[in-house]
């Protein structure tokens, strides 16, 4: 009895213990195919049936593949891949996953320079100079989507060029009892309140000094050094007016896209993925776009270039797996599919959006064109990756930040003190 | 039957054989029988090992050893994106003295146990009390007062956030009745907290009618018609009958919603990520969590989970110990 409790004793063991912590060996499915395990993230737009086509046309390209589809719980893949990551289970590939921090720690492969030859910013999102996430599309972040309804009915003939006309244009839409700003920010969405910030970033920050956050790892500048007190001041004051409703906090981020659709306030800071959501499914009302002004009305275009796959460096077969990367960033049918749900511009070279995209989306690309025409191009505040990003976990850290901000619990110096104080713990 | 009393008084079973005293005296019997009860404790001793094993092991495995290791990782700098690990002694428990989030999220963990605590004993009780009764209402009411125990948490946040957003149930339901700033239940920094509190109170307050219920079913008829033939009344008879047996009751509820309330988190997770704003309804658990995966410093969020493991133990026996003893006393 005593030698069959030890030997199921052991057993026991030895299968659970083989299960923890260690990640599958390559795994050849039926037919001598490698499973990869790819990890993707649904939104309203980008659901379930868009990541099984497109999964299918990658791997119709690339003989050898079977890719086995994991799904994050919410938007925030980056914070689930570090918790896959934390138990041994990195994915295999992972679709727009911010690379800082595991590209530094090795567990990402780097592309070369021969397979990015097919992209327009080879070195965008750079980490050390190497590439560890394919720059396959162009965001601007933040647009001013408008509702030219509530404009015509608050007397409204001109989008704002200036930051005065933009809180002018406030003004006359909330005499008329509608809120200027939808802005949002709840549940697990924390991020969808910082797109005011990220543009004010812009336009006040990043316009004079493009290499900021650069800097501020260098330790030559600080949050709290004017320019970036004077960006957080003009959102804390757009709340303390009135124009942007802090109960808008309480959204998620699919809320606050159907408040704006609902006609819960006029303007709505999003990113260009907007765009095609907006045409997909048309409101009530024409919706247009305008890019964040800047106090003299100088052109500033925050965009973040980068989003597409990356590959673990302990993948089963790291060369297969970087091949299935670049067939599903560079196939045209899928950037045509990321830019018909999505909102995408994808940079890759000679790639031509399809013909029949809807006006929200082509007034969307013309301000990026615009943005390059004017050469007035400039990151996107808590979007970049790479070296010049925020350390892990700021973002999120930022973007409560904002909350506080525009709630009024902190003062635009004491945000950007905050943010100090985060930043020393994150990288301490 | 046959089984042999292990106690104070040295029971022996009536049915083993008798020694003879020129034997040995009490001493050497003693010795003699404790031989005899392994050897018969022994086969069913290793057979319910081996039923018992498969549950032993996942608990060593699943929980003893995260225990330990977390306990290690505490006293590390361990960051997966930042290798390699080192010692670090009590620094991590040293700088979670000063770390004002951390102490931020203590409070927060301590008003929602003890708002869950409170209001889901009460109104756990309140109910208990209207539904001890045999018809098949109320039977039928006590499913639907025990529905949300069964429920996720995740599906109860889903839920209540689907209730209590700006655009939510409750809000409409108050525009519609001309409050025309209703307020931000998971917005307002000064009532998010206690939103959460809420929901989570809610989700309990099935359990701890159940709980009630049968120590109300456990409460003699005879003790009630005593004291109310002795001239009680209706409270008399529930402060001085009711209550009292009650205790076991009470222990088991508060115990339960102690430490559900010290380890919220789906609900702070699913519906404000700890916000509105910075750490307004961040927990110790929720705070563990985005340490760790957030800010990829595990070692440092070890140290939390540490003191988060010892706080709540340390409570969760204090409390039981004093019940108890009410339970004895009384």
């Amino acid at each position: 009895m005593r030698r069959s409790i030890v030997f199921c004793l052991v057993t026991t063991l030895a299968v659970a213990g083989c299960g923890v912590g260690e990640k599958p060996a390559a795994t050849p499915a039926s037919g001598g195919k490698v499973e990869l395990s790819f990890l993707v993230f649904e939104t309203p737009n980008l659901n379930a049936a868009f990541w099984d086509a497109a999964i299918a046309r990658a791997s119709a390209k690339v003989p050898g593949v079977t890719i086995k589809k994991l799904v994050t719980p919410n938007v925030d893949r980056t914070g689930y891949a570090k918790q896959l990551d934390a138990s041994g289970h990195l994915p295999d590939i992972l679709q727009s996953v911010n690379p800082a921090g595991f590209a530094e720690a090795g567990k990402l492969a780097a592309f070369t320079d021969a397979e990015l030859t097919n992209f327009i910013a080879p070195k965008a999102g750079a980490v050390d100079g190497k590439i560890y996430q394919l720059p396959y599309n162009t965001q601007v972040i933040p647009v001013v989507y408008y509702n030219k309804d509530a404009f015509a009915k608050a007397g409204i003939t001109e989008t704002p060029k200036t930051y005065k006309d933009l809180l002018d244009v406030s003004a006359k839409l909330k005499a008329k009892n509608i809120t200027p700003f939808v802005v949002g920010g709840g549940g697990a969405d924390t991020w969808a309140d910082m797109y005011p910030l990220t543009g004010t970033v812009a336009t006040d920050v990043y316009a004079k000094t493009p290499d900021f956050l650069t800097q501020r790892k260098d330790g030559k500048v600080k949050f709290a050094d004017a320019d970036f007190t004077k960006a957080a001041q003009k959102v804390a004051d757009l709340a303390k007016q009135g124009y942007i409703d802090p109960a808008g906090l309480s959204r998620s981020y699919a809320d606050t896209e159907q408040a704006f659709r609902d006609g819960k306030g006029a303007m709505y800071p999003m990113g260009s993925w907007f765009a095609t959501s907006a045409d997909n499914n048309k409101p009530g009302f024409e919706i247009g776009a305008f890019p964040w002004p800047s106090d003299d009305g100088t052109p500033v275009t925050p965009t973040f270039t980068g989003g597409g796959t990356s590959v673990s460096a302990s993948a089963p077969n790291v060369d297969l797996a970087k091949k299935w990367a670049l067939a599903f960033d560079e196939d045209k049918e899928n950037n045509d599919a990321f830019v018909k749900l999505d909102g995408s511009i994808p940079a890759i070279k000679g790639y031509t959006p399809p013909t029949d995209m809807g006006p929200v989306y082509q007034a969307t690309v013309a301000i990026y064109q615009q943005g390059m025409k004017d050469n007035s191009i400039v990151n996107a505040f808590s979007q970049e990756t790479g070296d010049g990003s925020l350390p892990p976990g700021l973002a999120d850290k930022s973007a409560l930040g904002v909350q506080d901000l525009i709630t009024g619990k902190k003062s635009a110096g004491d945000f950007a003190s905050y943010l100090d104080d985060q930043w020393a713990k994150a990288t301490q | 039957m046959t089984e042999i009393q292990h106690g104070t008084r040295g029971e022996v079973d009536p049915a083993a054989p008798r020694q003879s005293p020129s034997h040995g005296g009490p001493r050497q019997r003693s010795a003699a029988t404790r031989r005899r009860a392994s050897a018969r404790i022994g086969p069913k001793l290793g057979r319910f090992g081996l039923f018992a094993l498969p549950g032993l092991v996942a608990y060593v495995v699943f929980v003893l050893i995260p225990i330990g290791m977390t306990g290690y990782y505490s006293f590390t700098n361990r960051n997966p994106f930042n290798p390699p690990t080192k010692w670090v002694g009590l620094r991590n428990y040293g700088d979670l003295v000063g770390d004002q989030e951390f102490r931020q999220a203590l409070v927060n963990t301590v008003i929602i146990a003890v708002i869950v605590t409170v209001f889901a004993n009460v109104g756990g009780l309140l109910i208990a009390m209207l539904l001890d009764r045999p018809t098949k209402l109320y039977v039928a009411l006590r499913g639907v007062f025990f529905t949300p125990v069964v429920l996720s948490a995740v599906v109860i946040s889903v839920i209540w956030q689907a209730v209590l957003t700006d655009d939510g149930l409750l809000n409409s339901l108050l525009r519609g009745l001309g409050v025309d700033h209703p307020p931000g239940w998971l917005s307002d920094p000064d009532l998010a907290l206690y939103s959460i509190a809420w929901i989570i109170t809610w989700q309990m307050l099935g359990f701890c009618v159940v709980v009630y219920l049968a120590g109300l079913q456990g409460v003699p008829r005879e003790l009630q018609e005593a004291a109310s033939i002795d001239g009680a009344g209706r409270l008399a008879r529930f402060r001085n009958v009711t209550w009292p047996m009650l205790a076991p009751a009470l222990t088991i509820n508060t115990v339960m919603l102690l430490i559900t309330g010290f380890k919220a988190y789906d609900q702070i997770q699913v519906i404000t990520n700890g916000g509105p704003g910075t750490g307004t309804t961040s927990t110790m658990a929720f705070q563990v969590v985005q340490t760790a995966f957030n800010g990829n410093h595990i070692g440092y969020s070890s140290a939390m989970a540490a003191v988060m493991l010892v706080l709540v133990a340390t409570v969760s026996v204090i409390v039981l110990r004093l019940l108890q003893r009410r339970e004895v006393t009384q």
